[in-house]
């Protein structure tokens, strides 16, 4: 190599390795800083999922449903549903200190917490369609679904508050 | 000393009033943990109608049940835990309703209760579908507000549950009376001369159990009425 002559091989070798190392060492800094964010912009999208569903629940009991805000709501809650798992990149539960109710076990077994998402998913979209088609039925029934697919989640990758 | 005589002194209304609370109690528990929140929804409502009933009983129930009864001043209560411990003629008398300490314990249990029936209207479940049927007039912050306070409360409620059992095992034992009975059956044997409470008319009860399941059922219902 021309431009530094005075490397042999196995010193360029040692070179690429420690420079590999520092960028990847300011990499690794930069992802612990922001990591506080991350869980606070997770948890702040999960109390949007929970105020979308109650805004939608709180439709339910009238006698005539507006079925453009119920459509809206679902659209979101669709929405939100679907960009669910990228809300949990690896390294943000609990166990890397920070504060955080997002179990271990999201991380060690991705296809039950994927499955969970997508049940979610699932449910949000019979809502969009039932509102779509002004279905009275299909929209208690994928609703009442929907509040079950957030609470056996929570029951599995959410750890539990409370001594009792 | 006068022959012992079986008098009755818990009428019926204050011991179906007491059980239903010591069940729902534990199916409000349960259901809670289990996440089944439409049955702890219906365990709550009856919860709210028994807890109301035994408010209510307590101005217009038999003199037993009554507030006004046996809620004393600090003064008569401090005399009584001073001979609680004392024995033979030194002893505090066992009065035939609720004692002036127990008195206290009832308060704090029937206040918590109406404030854990109360918070639990207006909790929002953080899946935001099972929730109080008065939530829907409150944010969603807020809904989740009360469901804080809902189970903080109920950490309150445990701890005074706890003391009232310790305190039946402490009659129990300690001072050989027992209580258990005498709210199952209603009568306890006494050989002091004392007046037997008096009663009110059944019918009484019914009116107020009508009144306040109505009421009950309207607050439930409230989201397709409004
Ligand atoms: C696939 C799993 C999963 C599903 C489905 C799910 N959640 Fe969650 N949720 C979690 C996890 C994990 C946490 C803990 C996040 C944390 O503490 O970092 C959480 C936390 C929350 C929180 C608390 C946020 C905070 O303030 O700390 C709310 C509110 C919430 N979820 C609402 C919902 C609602 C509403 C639904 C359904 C419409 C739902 N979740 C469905 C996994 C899920
Ligand atoms: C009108 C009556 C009631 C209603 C509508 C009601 C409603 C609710 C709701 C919506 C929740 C979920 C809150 C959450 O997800 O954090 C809840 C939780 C709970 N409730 Fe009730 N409730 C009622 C009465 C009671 C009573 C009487 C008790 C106990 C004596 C009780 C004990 C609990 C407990 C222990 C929880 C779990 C709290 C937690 O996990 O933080 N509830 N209730
Ligand atoms: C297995 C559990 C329980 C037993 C054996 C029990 C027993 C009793 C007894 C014997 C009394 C009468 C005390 C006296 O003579 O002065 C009483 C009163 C009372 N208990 Fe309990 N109790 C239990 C659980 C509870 C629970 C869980 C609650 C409420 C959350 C509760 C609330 C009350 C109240 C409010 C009274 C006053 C009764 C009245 O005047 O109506 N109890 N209990």
């Amino acid at each position: 190599m021309r431009f530094i002559p005075i490397l042999r091989n196995s010193d360029r070798i040692r070179v690429f390795l420690v420079s590999a190392t520092m960028i990847l060492g300011a990499l690794g800094s930069a992802h612990a800083a922001s990591l506080p964010q991350i869980v606070h912009a997770r948890q702040e999208h999960f109390r949007m999922l929970g105020r979308t569903a109650k805004s939608l629940r709180d439709q339910f009991g009238r006698r005539r449903l507006n079925w453009a805000a119920i459509g809206s709501d679902a659209q979101a809650l669709d929405r939100l549903a679907s960009e669910l798992p990228s809300w949990f990149p690896p390294g943000s539960g609990q166990g890397h200190g920070v504060k955080t109710r997002a179990r271990a076990v999201i991380w060690t077994n991705p296809q039950a917490f994927a499955q969970a998402a997508h049940m979610l998913l699932f449910r949000a979209q019979g809502l969009t369609r039932a509102a779509a088609h002004h279905d009275r039925r299909a929209l208690m029934l994928n609703a009442r679904a929907l509040g079950h697919a957030c609470g056996s989640c929570h029951s599995r990758f959410r750890a539990h508050s409370g001594w009792w | 000393m006068p022959a012992a005589r079986r008098i009755r002194v818990w009428d019926l209304p204050t011991r179906i009033a007491h059980w239903s609370i010591v069940s729902l109690f534990g199916v409000c528990w349960w259901t809670a943990k289990s996440d089944h929140m439409q049955w702890h929804r219906l365990a709550g409502y009856g919860m709210l109608a028994a807890v109301w009933f035994r408010l209510a009983w307590g101005f217009w129930g038999g003199e037993t049940a009554r507030f006004g009864h046996f809620v004393r001043g600090p003064g008569t209560t401090l005399q009584y835990v001073r001979k609680l411990f004392a024995r033979g003629d030194e002893a505090a008398p066992a009065p035939i309703g609720h004692n002036p300490l127990g008195a206290l314990s009832i308060l704090a249990m029937v206040g918590l209760l109406l404030t854990q029936t109360t918070f639990g209207l207006f909790a929002v479940n953080v899946d935001g579908f099972a929730s109080g049927p008065l939530s829907r007039w409150v944010s969603y912050s807020a809904g989740r507000r009360f469901a804080h306070w809902h189970g903080a409360n109920f950490n309150l409620l445990l701890v005074v549950v706890a003391i009232h059992l310790t305190a039946i095992g402490f009659y129990r034992w300690i001072r050989k009376e027992r209580l258990i009975p005498a709210m199952i059956h209603g009568h306890k044997t006494v050989s002091a001369p004392i007046q037997e409470p008096y009663f009110v008319p059944w019918w009484r009860a019914i009116a107020l159990a009508t009144g306040i399941g109505i009421c009950v059922a309207l607050i439930a219902n409230i989201g397709s009425l409004a």
